[in-house]
This record gives C-alpha cells, structure tokens and sequence, in this order.
C-alpha cells in the first residue's frame, strides 16, 4: 500500500437544510410544533411558557424557579412520589430550566410512550399538587444551590458580568433563580399563585420531534386542547440597558487560577447584525485557532482554553471574552486579551471570514441531528422570541457577512476602552499587577 | 487497525471516532497524566500538518473535533460533512503515521503548561474536585492501573519530554492497537476503500498482550480519609469495587445502583432528601471499567451547615436494606425502563454512537453487541440484583471519603 503525503482534495457535502416543522394553533392558544425525525426512536417534548421573569415581584425573585420545580413532585392525579414514578415506569425523564424570558419543560420519553409522557407532561404544568413541604424543601434545597455557585469560580464570575454589565432596575441583572434574600422570601402561597396566575397556554409553546405516528396530533389535543386558564396575563419582555463599564475584582484567597470575563452588554438575534457577530465571535474566540486560543493557549500556554461567547437573551445579550488563567499570568492575560478584541488595530481577514462562515453552515447539520437536539434548539430560538424560520433565514444571512462588516460589528459593540472586566481570584496577589498592566481594579464583593 | 462502519443516511455527515487502546491504566510509575498529556500532543502536528492544524481545518469546513482520555482508553474524533472525509481520515493517518518523529519540545513545553492549567481549573479550583483522584487510591490502591486518574501527577507531567512522549507514543499508538468506526451518511464499500487509502498502508506490529488483569475482592477495613477543604457543604463519598463491566454481575450492580442513586424516585433521594431531609442531593451510579474490577460510587452532600454524618449513616441503611429484601419488582421494571432510553439516546446521535461501537470493538472485541446490550440488561432479575448488592455493595466492602469545610491543614 502505497503512503500518500498529499493532503485529499475536498469533496462536496450535499446542502442540509433545516426541515421546518409541521406547525398549528390549539383553540386555547397554544403553538405546537411537530418535527418528524424519521430513526429518531426517543422522542423529545418540550413545553415552554411565556414567562418573562419580570413578572416575579422583586422581593420574590427565583420564585418561578421554586414553581417549576415543585411541578413533579406530585399532581393532582397522581399525588406525591407517584407522579415521578409513573414518568419513570415509561422511560420517561422530566427536565426544567427557568429562564429570563420562558420557563420551560422538557421531556424525553421512548416513541411508543409518547401519548402517556404528553399526558404526564399537562398534568405536571396544569395541575400540580404544589404541597407546602415539597415548596419548603426546594426553597432550602435552592438556598443550598446558591451556596454551590458562589463557591464555584466561573459561575460566580459569570453571575458577577451579569451584575455589572446590565443596569440593575432590569431582571436580567440578577440571578434567574433568585438571591439568597428572595429565595428566602418565597412563601408557598407565593409559588402557588405564582402558578396560578402565569401557566397558561397562551404565548406558550410545546415542541415534539422524533419518530411519531400520525396519532400525534390527537394526543397533543386530548392532553393540552381543554387547557384554559381564565384572565389574561400582560408578558412583556423588558429591554435590558447597559451600565457603564466596570472593573471589578472578587477575592478568593489562595485560589491558583483567576476567572475572568472581559466584554460588553451584547445583541440579540433580531438585531441586524447578528450574522456578523457570530462571524467575528467564531474567528477572534470561538474557533480552536481562533486569536484568543491562538495565543494564550497554543502559543503561551496560560489556559486550557479561552473564549469570546456571544450569549444571547431575548431582548440584548453578554459578549465576553471567558477564560481561566493561572494567577502568576492573569494579568498579562487580560492585557492581551484586551489587545486582541481590539479588530480596529487589526480587522478581520477574508480567510477568517470564510472559514467561520464554513463553520457555522457546515456544523449546523449536526446541531440537528436528534430529536433531542432539534427539540432543545428550536426551545432556546422559542424562548428568544424567534420563530423556526429563522435557521434556515440566518443560514442565508451568514453568506452575506463580509470581513467589514464582521469587524465593525464587533469593533462597535466592543470598544477597547468601555469594556467591563471581572476577575474571580486571589485579590492581594492579583491586584497591582491587574494594574500595572493598565487594568485597574476595585475590590468587589461576591453578592448573592 | 480494525475497521467497523455503520451506515446511516438520515443527515449528510460522518463521525469518524478511533479508539486507542491505552488509557491512564497504561501509565508506569513516572508517567501519571502522559496519556492525557499526549493525547493534546497529537494536536501538536506531524509531518504534514502544523500545529492546531488538524482541528483548525476540520472546524473550518464546520466539523467537530475532539479527543478525551479514560482509565481504558483515549479517543479522537470527528465528526464533518461528507466532502470532508478523506480529508478527516488523511489528518488522522498522518499523525499516526508521522507524530513520534515530529514532536518538538516547544511544543511539549506548551501541552505541559495547558495540562497543568486543565487540571488547575477543573480540579484543583473547584469545590471537590479531587473526589475522584481521592477515591481511586482508597478502592484500588495507589500502585493499581486503576489506582490514579487521567489527569495524572504535576511532577510527572513536569518530567515528560519530547524524547520520552515519542517513546509513549510508539508504545501505543499502533494500527494494531486501534480501532477506527465510522457512522454516517456513507457505503460501506466505498467508505472502507477511503479508510484503507487513508490508514491502511502505515505498517504496525502488535503491542505486547496485555497481562489479564486480576480481578481484586470486595474491600475490607474501610479506608476513609477526610479531607478539609474550603467547601461549601459537607460532603461523603462512598465508593465500592465491582466486576468488570457488562458482565452480568456488574450489569446487577448497575441495576442496584441505579435503584439506589438515579432519579427521583430512587431510593437514597426519596429517603433521605425528600423524607428525612438530610442531604441537599444523594446519589449513586456504576462506572464501568473493563480491567479486572469496575467502580461504584455514591454519594452524599449536606445542606449547608450541617454536617454528612448522619445521611451518610442513613444511605448505608438503604444500601444494607436493598441487599436484604432486593428490589420491588416496579423498581426493577423502572430502571430497566430508564436503561432503555438512556442507551437508545446514546445511539441516537452518530458521534456517540461510533464511540459506543469503537467502545464494544477495542473493549469487547465485539461491536455487534451494542444490539444486544438492551436484552442483556433486560434479562437480570431481581435476585440477580440483590445478590449483587449483598456481594459488592456491602457498608463494610466501601471506601469512603468526607469533605469537610474548613482551612486546609497545612501539612496535608
């Protein structure tokens, strides 16, 4: 067999386009989706609410995290532990996020089990026991969670962007589960008109994908088709403004690395410019060559890995640069990270372009290659406000991005000079050099 | 190498995912952590490609790319739009073919310091992260294959050089010693001609057998150690030694575990988070390994505040009473329910799917029997489980680790 030293010419890989789902109203309100994934044997529900957290009363914030997850600790038709096992009994598993604008279920579930797993899904969602001592348990069981974060460096780092990037009359500055104090406020008369008030079928979405039979549809109105809740609710999903830029440093004594986040308030996907920040992201930090890896990982070795990570919200988003970096070399870390966001100095090449727009296109086929996965992703597009059509609109959008636009983009959403820095680490060890290296920092406590 | 191709046309990529047959239990007193540190070498370039070149390429055609290390194995894969195979399976013979030859040490010098940077920020900086490297010395022993974990020793990652990881590298990193599976949108002939073009010609000889490892007995003595760490709970580790995986023994241990630790209806949360409030989270799983012995584990943290002690106490009870009355036969049904679906969405996706093959053939010498794993587990039975709780999982046949929170001692 003979060796060959000549890198292969690439072939062509057939164009992929999302197949959009089948789509229809229930009479209540409801917007379901169905995708058909044929081979696809464990089907994915989810069930997303419009629920902006807005509505939370300030001095009960984290209490729609509490009422999600009580959902399943027992309903009406099957009280208490009963409910978890009847999910269980069909191979069923039961998932929940709460996020700033929806609060969703999800459910994964073989295909021949699907019409009871809908049936178990409604009841969790219309009529959940919500007893007091489960609401009690999961509101100590939350104030423990918060203790986990605040003593995990990257989550209390990313907890800390937030606060300091999005001005603080608006949710999205805080925590989506609550604080310490307003966790501790929630009563279970709170979680229950909580409830009452805000899980209703209208603006709400359930999504199905998988290998189902045309039996679907009867079992989407049989189990969600009666769901009415009387009154109306007003869910208005704020728009988020920025604070000016910050630099802040939380103390962890005697830890051996700093996280940090180093960026701006963000865009959202409405935003037109959307497609050229997802370029520019891909090609300054999210490809593995990208200008941050390159350097402080390939090149200098100061982290495991380094990223620029455009996080969307609904209304706004984060942009920033994440990484992890031993302290001896934090500071000349941030210093170049600072430098290399700077694209004005050094604008985005045609290759980059090229290559993060191949990226984006070429890797979407496998975003969506199970029913869980086109479930989760057509949820997270649902809960930002975007319709299904959007994968296959921003697919024809990416094409378009240019190394101009791509730069000024990102130049204008990232000014070197306005940008918000967080460093979680050991303070005293950290703070002169931070400053030296023309990042100065005040000392900020860790909230919670 | 071994070639084993699974087609599916359903989305127009292929994974590409080849097995390596040496983990961290390949690793010799010295090179703790060379495993893990050369699998980031293998990015480092070879004869014809630059370093970070091969996941740049393949990324920039919207591919993924990756590669992880484990007690018994490490894997490098890929998964890329058809017109990208050849080149995917090209990078790939390439560095096996080439790498020894074309380790710089700047390069070793720059794995190093990312290495030690992993273990910094996935271990070292997280609240129990040293869990797992703790308990693997308590089960086996720090002189056991099983007896560290991936990411190895600082010193020893400090000692590799260029010269020593070559050697490394021409110890494992043989045809011979691999396995190559590829899921995706392709025929079988045709893909099988590609990854002959691409691999078939590096010339291999076989690596020494393996000595059979022997498997050891359940634990006596209970070796504990606490550690005190500034934590933000209390927290117990319990850890047992179990069979080899996917024999049936380890699959009743798997059940046991299961009914014991996973889900909400499982035991230890329904008892002791749910009824007696005693823990913030309780659980248990099965970790399969396949030389001689698999690992068990469960696990306790308290609310904040409160001391481990007494849920700990309260799990041992539910673990004793699961080998006592075995299970209900709903429990059994219910987790076995679970298998089900966890296993089948694993062979959903094509990436985990060629891994989970690449796993059976390099592992079992037998992927075929990702179709039969579901009957297999299907048909352990209830005493099956409870025996398996009696002879592996018994309180006075752990290990147990606790965390409490506090200073570290400084001469610890």
């Amino acid at each position: 067999m003979r060796r060959h030293d000549q890198r292969p010419e690439l072939g062509r890989t057939p164009r992929w386009k999302f197949a959009e789902p089948e789509q229809f109203w229930l009479d209540n309100g409801l917007h379901v989706l169905l995708c058909h994934r044929p081979g696809q044997h464990v089907a994915a529900i989810c069930l997303s609410l419009d629920i902006p957290l807005n509505l939370e009363p300030e001095h009960l914030e984290g209490v729609a995290t509490i009422a999600q997850r009580v959902l399943d600790e027992g309903t009406n038709q099957h009280p208490g532990a009963s409910y978890a096992e009847s999910l269980e009994n069909i191979g069923a598993v039961l998932d929940g996020s709460v996020g700033l604008s929806a609060s969703q279920l999800f459910v994964s579930v073989p295909v021949p089990r699907l019409p009871e797993a809908l049936a178990l899904l409604a009841e969790a969602a219309r009529t959940p026991e919500l007893n007091q001592a489960d609401i009690d348990r999961h509101q100590q069981l939350r104030l423990a969670e918060i203790e986990q974060t605040l003593a995990n460096s990257a989550a209390l780092a990313q907890l800390t962007f937030r606060t300091a990037t999005v001005r603080r009359r608006w949710r999205a500055s805080r925590p989506a589960g609550g604080t310490r104090e307003s966790v501790a406020a929630i009563t279970p008369a709170a979680v229950r008109e909580f409830h009452a008030d805000y899980y209703r079928p209208e603006g709400g979405t359930l999504i199905v994908s998988g290998d189902f039979d045309a039996g679907l549809h009867a079992a989407v109105e049989a189990t969600f088709g009666d769901w009415l809740v009387p009154g109306t609710v007003d869910a208005v999903h704020h728009v988020p403004t920025a604070r000016l830029p910050h630099r802040w440093l939380i103390d962890r004594p005697g830890a051996v690395q700093a996280d940090v986040r180093l960026g701006a308030l963000g865009i959202d996907r409405a935003d037109p410019r959307w497609p050229d920040v997802q370029v520019a992201t891909h090609a300054v930090g999210g490809a593995f060559l990208s200008r941050l890896n390159k350097v402080l990982r390939e090149e200098l070795g100061f982290t495991y890995g380094v990223h620029l990570v455009n996080q969307p919200m609904r209304n706004r988003g984060l942009l920033a640069v994440q990484g992890s970096f031993r302290t001896e070399v934090l500071a000349e870390a941030v210093a170049r990270a600072g430098s290399l966001l700077d694209l004005t100095a050094r604008p985005l090449t045609d290759a980059e372009v090229t290559q993060a727009v191949a990226f984006h296109l070429g890797s979407s086929p496998l975003r969506y290659s199970t029913a869980h996965q086109v479930t989760e992703n057509l949820a997270a597009l649902i809960a930002a406000g975007v319709t299904a059509e959007f994968i296959n609109a921003n697919a024809r959008a990416l094409a378009q991005v240019t190394p101009a636009s791509a730069t000024s983009a990102l130049a204008e959403l990232l000014p070197p000079d306005r940008l918000t820095l967080v460093v979680v680490g050991d303070a005293d060890a950290l703070v002169e050099p931070l400053a030296r290296a023309g990042w100065p920092t005040t000392r900020h406590a860790a909230q919670a | 190498m071994r070639v084993v191709i699974s087609p599916d046309h359903s989305v127009p990529v292929v994974a590409v995912n080849i097995w390596y047959d040496v983990g961290s239990r390949d690793e010799l007193d010295g090179q703790r952590g060379w495993a893990h540190l050369f699998e980031h070498l293998m990015f480092s370039g070879s004869a014809h490609v630059d370093s970070g070149e091969h996941l740049h390429l393949l990324q920039s055609l919207g591919g993924s790319v990756n590669a992880t290390t484990w007690f018994d194995r490490t894997n490098y894969f890929e998964t890329v739009g058809l017109g990208a195979l050849d080149l995917a399976l090209w990078l790939e013979g390439d560095r096996l073919a080439t790498l020894a030859d074309h380790l710089a040490e700047a390069s070793v010098e720059t794995q190093r310091e990312v290495v030690k940077e992993e273990k910094r920020q996935r271990y070292d900086n997280v609240p129990y992260g040293q869990a797992m490297a703790e308990l693997a010395v308590l089960v086996f022993g720090a002189d056991h294959p099983y007896g560290h974990t991936t990411i190895g020793s600082m010193a020893d990652i400090d000692a590799a050089t260029a010269a020593s990881a070559a050697d490394f590298f021409r110890a494992h990193y043989r045809p011979g010693n691999a396995v190559i599976t590829l899921v995706g949108d392709v025929q079988p002939k045709d893909a099988l001609k590609r990854v002959d073009r691409a691999l078939g010609w590096i010339p291999t000889t076989s690596r020494p057998p393996r000595t059979p490892a022997t498997p050891l007995p359940p634990l006596t003595g209970i070796p504990r150690k606490t550690l005190t760490d500034p934590v933000p709970a209390a927290a117990s580790y319990l850890a047992w030694r179990l069979p080899p995986r996917d024999t049936p023994e380890f699959d009743a241990c798997d059940l046991a575990l299961s009914i014991l630790g996973a889900g909400q209806t499982a035991r230890l949360h329904q008892r002791i988070v749910r009824e007696l409030e005693l823990a913030a989270s309780a659980g248990a799983q099965a970790l399969g390994l396949i030389g001689g012995n698999s690992l068990g584990l469960a696990h306790v943290r308290a609310l904040p505040g409160q001391d481990a002690a007494e849920a700990t106490e309260a799990s041992l009870t539910e673990i004793a009473k699961l080998a006592d009355d075995g299970p209900t036969p709903a429990e059994l049904e219910r987790v076995k329910a679970q298998y089900a679906r966890e296993w089948l969405t694993e062979l959903a996706r094509f990436d985990s799917r060629a891994d989970a093959i690449s796993a059976y053939a390099t592992l079992h010498s037998d992927p075929e029997r990702i179709n039969r794993r579901l009957a297999e587990v299907e048909a352990v039975d209830a005493a099956q489980v409870q025996l398996a709780a009696a002879t592996y999982l018994a309180p006075d046949s752990r290990a147990q680790l606790d965390y409490t929170d506090g200073t570290p001692d400084a001469t610890a």
